[in-house]
């Protein structure tokens, strides 16, 4: 069987992928995040009210600097909101923990550690009550799953900005999360690898019965349709806001091909257009 | 062959050559100046030579070979050396990552700092009630504060990302710091040791001068009472060339460690 990674069907279940009728995976409650600067308080975003349900993959975007790392960093556990709460399959968020892997807008390895390591580390940290051949297991699949076993004794330093943003994917699919939290984890990839992360984001999704809960910051419009069910568009900062949220009902699964010429589609795309250039016009004569 | 011919190739040589040139030259002018009082490096070369050709002979406690005082004073380095950078690492490693401690020894660690090597001998009789023991003490005080200090900035600055794996993915204690703190911080943490292995290495000629015994530092003092300066400015290139190793070994060290 050859794999093209573009054109190929990214699911095999047919079914509409139904999400409204399942429970609240991700629940932000009126967050607002301000920092503390030498210039006085910065209020990054503001009053964002935004519920995800379990299952649902949800695209977040928005200009650079408007906020999205830092909405997500709140569901994380990572970032502290200065008001408002966080619930994570049901639970208050208080900090990070195993039920949330996250991808780190900048990788984020441990530059020590080789390739295997920087996976294995999250592993055995996350499964205490596994053995270490399971452990060991478990590295391996998510290696190969991003196709570095080859480069597995590299150190991060040896590694291009996507093989890098390869290891940082499969270490937060490694420790198998409910809830995956992706702040662009496909901007480093060329095209072709970046296809093909694509089918492997929703193979995953997919063998786990459509059960884990996406969110991926992402600044590419067409990534953003192909993947989510939402795509959530922010406003720019500061004190940034949601300024709207666009359904994306195209039916499951999609293939990368047709889905381009689809009205439903075009639609949303012009939609998004719409939304992130609304204040810009080319001057051009 | 058009390596062998290239210029580049011996350039570290010649500067060598020349470097040695300019020594022996302002050498033989102070010898000179001073109407050999300074003797002349050639004089020191035969000394030299003799000196090394039997560098362990054993004639009773007050006339031993150059190695066998070299090696004393190694192993005075190396314990005081040694027992120093067991406090400095660790400690540095607790007041690198709480600022509780920091806040509460660094002034400790600013007072006790400057203080001069002399001034602890002293204490370290009252304390071992020998000579080696006070020997060994105040290498171990005066080479502890490098590797205290470079360890302690090189915790502090672990770059937020790495904590952030660290809490993202729920290191435990032990984990974050085998994982983390410590691959992150042995760069610095040898750079300290670079620096103290080089202040002991100082200290030990003036503790040796205190304290007497078996030692390079005693062989100045005693060539200086036998009014043999050959002795002297042969001891100075022995200890000056053992000082340039020990340095050279932990810059090995320093590149066998170097991540990224
Ligand atoms: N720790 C911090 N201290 C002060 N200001 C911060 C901090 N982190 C983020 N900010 C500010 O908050 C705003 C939002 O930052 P954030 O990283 O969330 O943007 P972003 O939408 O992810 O941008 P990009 O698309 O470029 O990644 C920016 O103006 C940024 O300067
Ligand atoms: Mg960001």
């Amino acid at each position: 069987m050859t794999l093209n990674p573009i054109s190929a069907p990214v699911d095999s279940a047919s079914e509409f992928h139904k999400i409204q009728s399942r429970p609240a995976s991700i629940e932000v409650k009126n967050i607002s995040v301000a920092f503390k600067t030498p210039k006085g308080t910065f209020t990054a975003i503001q009053d964002i009210d935004l519920t995800i349900q379990k299952g649902e993959i949800v695209a977040l975007i928005g200009h650079s600097g408007c906020g999205k790392s830092t909405l997500m960093g709140t569901i994380s556990g990572m970032t502290q909101p200065t008001s408002g709460t966080v619930m994570a399959n049901g639970n208050l968020v208080k900090g990070p923990g195993p039920d949330r892997g996250i991808v780190f807008q900048n990788y984020s390895l441990l530059p020590w550690l080789s390739v295997y390591q920087n996976i294995y580390e999250a592993v055995d940290s996350v499964f205490k009550g596994k053995t270490s051949a399971e452990k060991r297991e478990i590295t391996e699949e998510n290696l190969k799953m991003v196709n570095l076993w080859p480069h597995k004794d590299k150190l991060p330093g040896q590694l291009s900005g996507g093989m890098k943003q390869r290891v940082a994917i499969a270490r937060a699919f490694a420790i198998n999360p409910s809830i995956l939290l992706l702040d662009e984890p496909f901007g480093a990839l060329d095209a072709l690898t970046k296809g093909s992360m694509h089918i492997e984001l929703l193979k995953l999704w997919n063998l786990d019965n459509r059960n884990k809960t996406i969110v991926m910051v992402t600044h590419d419009i067409e990534e953003a349709i192909f993947l989510s069910d939402r795509v959530v568009v922010m406003n720019n900062g500061p004190a940034a806001t949601i300024k709207e949220i666009v359904d994306v009902r195209l039916p499951r699964p999609r293939n990368k091909k047709d889905i381009v010429h689809d009205p439903a589609y075009m639609e949303i795309h012009d939609r998004l257009m719409g939304l992130l250039f609304d204040k810009f016009s080319i001057e051009d004569d | 062959m058009k390596k062998l011919l290239n210029i580049q190739t011996y350039l570290p040589l010649l500067f060598g050559i020349g470097s040695a040139v300019i020594l022996i030259g302002a050498w033989w002018g102070i010898s000179l100046l001073t109407n050999r009082e300074i003797p002349s490096p050639l004089m020191t070369w035969s000394v030299f030579n003799e000196m090394l050709a039997t560098p362990f002979y054993d004639y009773g406690p007050n006339d031993k070979g150059i190695g066998n005082q070299l090696i004393s004073s190694l192993i005075r380095v190396f314990s005081g050396f040694g027992l120093g950078s067991l406090v400095a690492i660790p400690l540095g490693l607790l007041i690198g990552s709480s600022k509780t401690a920091f806040r509460l020894i660094n002034p400790i660690i600013q007072i006790l700092r400057p203080v001069s090597p002399l001034a602890w001998f002293p204490l370290g009789l009252l304390a071992f009630k020998a000579a080696e023991g006070a020997t060994i003490f105040i290498i171990f005080v005066t080479s502890v504060w490098p590797t205290l200090i470079n360890t302690a900035f090189g915790v502090a600055s672990i770059p937020q990302d790495h904590k952030n794996v660290a809490k993202a993915y729920g290191f435990s204690r032990w984990k974050y710091i085998i994982k983390v703190i410590i691959p992150f911080a042995l760069p610095h943490i040898i750079t300290g040791l670079r620096l103290s292995i080089g202040v002991a290495w100082m200290v030990i000629v003036a503790g040796e001068m205190l304290s007497g015994g078996v030692g390079i530092g005693f062989f100045v003092w005693d060539s200086w009472n036998a009014l043999s300066l050959e002795k002297i400015l042969s001891a100075i290139l022995i200890i000056g060339t053992v000082g340039l190793l020990l340095d050279k070994g932990f810059d090995w060290l320093q590149k066998r460690f170097a991540f990224a």
